[in-house]
């Protein structure tokens, strides 16, 4: 039966046909670059991971509650979010907010947790934006980035609850807040950094 | 059964660890090479990698819930550590405060000390302060800080885990044994830091 379906899988392979370097469709470049852009941009990615971690412990109707605020938030970010300047510093804050919250109240407090989610899907949707360019590539990239940002939350939580699901020893646990203090601790220097730079009257300030 | 599988597989991954030769991928510019910097900051400071394997050590020497709350308090309150750094915020004796805390976290593992949680959490956190603000100060300017910052946090944490790895040793006598040693070197190593001897 294996060697059934591997000799298909290897003769499905040798008859495969050339790869096109550009995409298909005009414009959909932009779409594939905005389906990365929540994991390549630092902000994004690490509230994204963030917002993983603080999930990972809900289930059920919970998650669907947590999911679809993110997802509502996201694209509500995307269509009335303008003039986003200091967005960066704002996702880094709340990365911080919400790895602390997942190393030391992982899967509590569901009204919080859906607080940050509707934030982060905000601020998330907000930084989606592109810059000037034809609206058609832009609306493909806009699509991308909340298609990405939202289907890439859904695996994050579904890694991290099979992981836990998978594993039940209670160092899997453990892992998970030990990351999200790490995350906490990465995303609060960034914080310090941004503000360092916006502000070096502040440095300056604290010298004295 | 099971303890004795995760037991072996931590000291594999120690020996795997212990034997590592160094790995020349790139050089040292943009993500890769503030990430290899972050990295290795903590670990080519002996005083940073005595302190986070004590902390890791002590963790796993005190049991729950300590053995997950001192390895999630200690970044978070490095965090701000080197967020005074950065800003400049001078904060007095940084390099004793760092030998202190491979001195008094060494001496908890030695006498197996078992204080109330919110004072081990407390004596950790009031640590981190000293090595984090090492970490923000020495943030070279040329790096990219988030992948500086990353690299950082996470050495600490691989220091920290295997601090706990070793800990595990604990379930047996002699575990127990050669924990408290451990923290007796980590403790002499500290004073030798101290005193500048090393």
């Amino acid at each position: 039966m294996v060697k059934g379906w591997g000799g298909a899988a290897l003769i499905f392979m040798l008859g495969a046909g050339p790869v096109a370097a550009h995409s298909p469709v005009p414009g959909m470049a932009g779409f594939y670059l905005g389906l990365l852009h929540p994991f390549s941009a630092p902000p994004q990615a690490l509230l994204m991971l963030g917002l993983g971690l603080l999930m990972g412990p809900f289930e059920g109707r919970k998650i669907q509650l947590l999911l679809g605020g993110f997802l509502i938030a996201s694209l509500a970010g995307l269509v009335f979010a303008h003039n986003a300047e200091q967005i960066d510093s704002a996702m880094f804050a709340l990365a911080f907010c919400t790895c602390t919250i997942a190393a030391l109240l992982p899967g509590r407090i569901l009204p919080l947790a859906l607080l940050i989610a509707a934030l982060g899907g905000g601020l998330i949707g907000a930084d989606s934006i592109p810059d000037a360019g034809p609206a058609r590539d832009r609306f493909f990239t806009m699509s991308g980035s909340i298609v990405g940002a939202n289907i890439g939350l859904l695996y994050l939580w579904a890694g991290m609850h099979w992981v836990r699901k998978r594993f039940a020893a209670d160092w899997v646990a453990i892992a998970f807040r030990v990351a999200a203090a790490w995350g906490a601790a990465i995303a609060l220097l960034m914080v310090a950094l941004k503000f360092a730079e916006a502000a070096p009257w502040a440095s300056a300030l604290a010298r004295l | 059964m099971a303890q004795h599988r995760m037991v072996s597989f931590l000291a594999a991954v120690l020996l795997v660890l212990g034997v590592a030769m160094p790995a020349f991928a790139h050089s040292t510019v943009a993500y890769g090479g503030g990430f290899g910097a972050g990295l290795a900051h903590p670990i080519l400071g002996w005083d940073h990698v005595a302190a986070m394997v004590a902390v890791g050590l002590w963790g796993a020497f005190l049991g729950k819930p300590a053995i997950w709350i001192l390895p999630v308090v200690f970044p978070l309150i490095m965090a701000f550590g080197a967020v005074a750094g950065i800003l400049g915020i001078p904060v007095p004796a940084v390099e004793t405060g760092i030998a202190l805390s491979a001195v008094v976290l060494g001496l908890m593992v030695v006498f197996a000390v078992k204080p109330p949680i919110w004072i081990s959490a407390a004596i950790v956190g009031g640590f981190a302060v000293f090595h984090g603000y090492a970490h923000g100060t020495e943030l070279p300017a040329t790096v990219n800080a988030f992948a500086y910052a990353a690299g950082f946090v996470i050495a600490t944490g691989g220091l920290h885990l295997i601090g706990i790895g070793f800990g595990q040793l604990v379930k047996w006598p002699s575990g127990r044994v050669a924990v408290r040693g451990a923290g007796g070197l980590i403790s002499l190593a500290g004073m030798a830091f101290l005193l500048g001897v090393a």
